[in-house]
């Protein structure tokens, strides 16, 4: 997986690309870290250029909607396609987490 | 790293008396006291094994048998494939270095004897040898353990006797296949007789694979003996299920599952789901995916299941099976992905048509590289026609 962020004044957009699974474990601590230096107010997961996610890839969205909570952060997931969007409807994450279109 | 070297034994191979005694002599004063001597190369293989050395001293020009020769049947020979052996020359002989790296020897010490320099390259490679040991001890250690594991972790699960018997008591036909893609892994499932009309089928898969999933899978192991099945409806075993997960599990990790009812009676199978991957449902010629979204387990303490009722008569099917399955790929196919699995049902069937499991599993393994990436369990569960 690699990740581009970005900052806007009022929000934190990360964009995945590629496939979060399992071997990423170690990436989620620099999106953290990113989470931690920008102290925005929303924070945008754009997963519109992620190709595939696998359960861990799934527990890693779970942790950063933990990690924003905790910062009093509002976590937006956005633009889930194709076999990721398939796979966070059939775990139902849209119940914990913020999913738009 | 600097090591005590009071407890390192030293060979010392030369047939100079005079080098003999003034190599032990600085290394002695280095720390070493448990040295042994040899002449020449023949008497030197005897002493490695007699005295087992940590490291061995070795002059190139002897009678009998020579440095060079003595060093490359040490290394024909896999105990001392590792041993350190340390090469008295002279430094400025490019020639004679190459023959002694080939010869198997692992550095050079320069003649004359410099005290220094010697004790310098002694310490050196006893350190090595000592870091490889502790390696390669921590490494059969922690091999043994994860054996050990993984036979318990296999004895989670139904054994084949087992099976046997449900299958007989039910009419079914039941086959399993469970492999985790190292030494343990985060799928479990079970068959679990409810009484003479019922019987219940679970599958669950941890998020992730490798130890920390695996103790998930022992984690649930003792919870599913509290939570009775035979008097709730599955939706409801899975929401208590559920709250026992997420009390123990940290955020991030989660199981997916598939908890199904089959009562023989009403030939009706009743399952909830939360998140596996869809499941197969087999009755005449229909073959379709059952719908088994829902919240994974673990993760909300707020999680609502439902239940879904469909008729599953004699000669009908249900097939299970963790994502690995649909996941995996190999180097010339892509992954078989959820839509095609009814498709690769279909397939096995016409091979195989009380068996499909082991057609299936031919068939995955010959498209998929391996080891795999996940864990994959696959049941198929059948009534006899």
């Amino acid at each position: 997986m690699e990740f581009q962020s970005r900052s806007t004044p009022d929000a934190l957009e990360v964009r995945l690309a590629g496939r979060l699974e399992f071997t990423d474990h170690d990436r989620l601590r620099d999106i953290i870290d990113a989470l931690e230096g920008a102290k925005p107010r929303r924070f945008v997961l754009d997963l519109s250029t992620l190709e595939f996610i696998d359960s861990a890839g799934l527990g890693m969205l779970l942790i950063l909607q933990e990690e924003a909570e905790q910062r009093n952060v509002k976590m937006i997931v956005s633009g889930p396609q194709g076999d990721v969007k398939r796979s966070i409807d059939l775990a139902k994450i849209g119940e914990i987490v913020t999913i738009e279109p | 790293m600097a090591i005590s070297l009071s407890d390192c034994r030293v060979l010392i191979v030369d047939d100079n008396e005079f080098n003999r005694k003034s190599l032990a002599l600085v290394i002695r004063r280095a720390g070493i006291t448990q040295i042994a001597f040899a002449e020449n190369g023949a008497e030197g293989l005897k002493a490695v094994d007699s005295f087992r050395p940590d490291l061995v001293l070795l002059d190139v020009d002897m009678p009998v048998m020579n440095g060079l020769e003595m060093c490359e049947a040490l290394r024909r020979n896999a105990t001392h494939e590792e041993l350190p052996v340390l090469f008295q020359t002279a430094f400025d002989s490019d020639q004679e270095q190459v023959r002694c790296f080939e010869a198997g020897g692992s550095d050079f010490i320069s003649k004359p004897i410099k005290p220094g320099e010697c004790v310098a390259r002694v310490r050196h490679q006893l350190e090595k040898r000592k870091l490889f040991n502790d390696l390669a001890a921590f490494r059969a250690r922690v091999q043994r353990e994860l054996a050990h594991a993984r036979e318990m972790q296999h004895s989670l699960l139904p054994e084949k006797r087992r099976l046997t018997a449900v299958a007989e008591r039910y009419g079914l036909t039941l086959d399993a296949h469970f492999e985790t893609s190292s030494e343990l892994g985060g799928d479990f499932w079970g068959v679990y007789p409810l009484d003479n009309r019922r019987v219940g089928f679970l599958i669950i898969d941890f998020a992730g694979h490798g130890i920390t999933a695996a103790i998930n899978t022992f984690r649930l192991h003792t919870l599913i003996d509290r939570f009775p099945m035979q008097d709730c409806a599955p939706s409801q075993w899975l929401m208590q299920l559920n709250s026992a997960l997420k009390d123990v599990l940290p955020t991030g990790q989660f199981a997916t599952a598939f908890f199904g009812i089959l009562d023989l009676t009403t030939d009706t199978l009743t399952f909830s789901a939360a998140g596996s991957p869809n499941p197969v449902l087999g009755v005449g010629g229909d073959i379709r995916l059952l719908d088994s979204a829902g919240l994974v387990l673990g993760a909300s303490r707020r999680a609502q299941y439902v239940d879904q009722s469909f008729r599953l008569p004699r000669g009908g099917f249900l097939f299970l099976y963790s994502d690995a399955l649909i996941e995996c790929w190999g180097d010339e196919h892509g992954p078989i992905g959820q839509s095609a699995v009814p498709d690769f049902v279909r397939d096995a069937l016409v091979v195989n048509r009380t068996h499909p499991l082991e057609p299936m599993m031919e068939r995955f393994y010959a498209r998929t590289r391996q080891p795999l990436r996940d864990d994959l369990t696959a049941v198929w569960i059948a009534r006899r026609a």
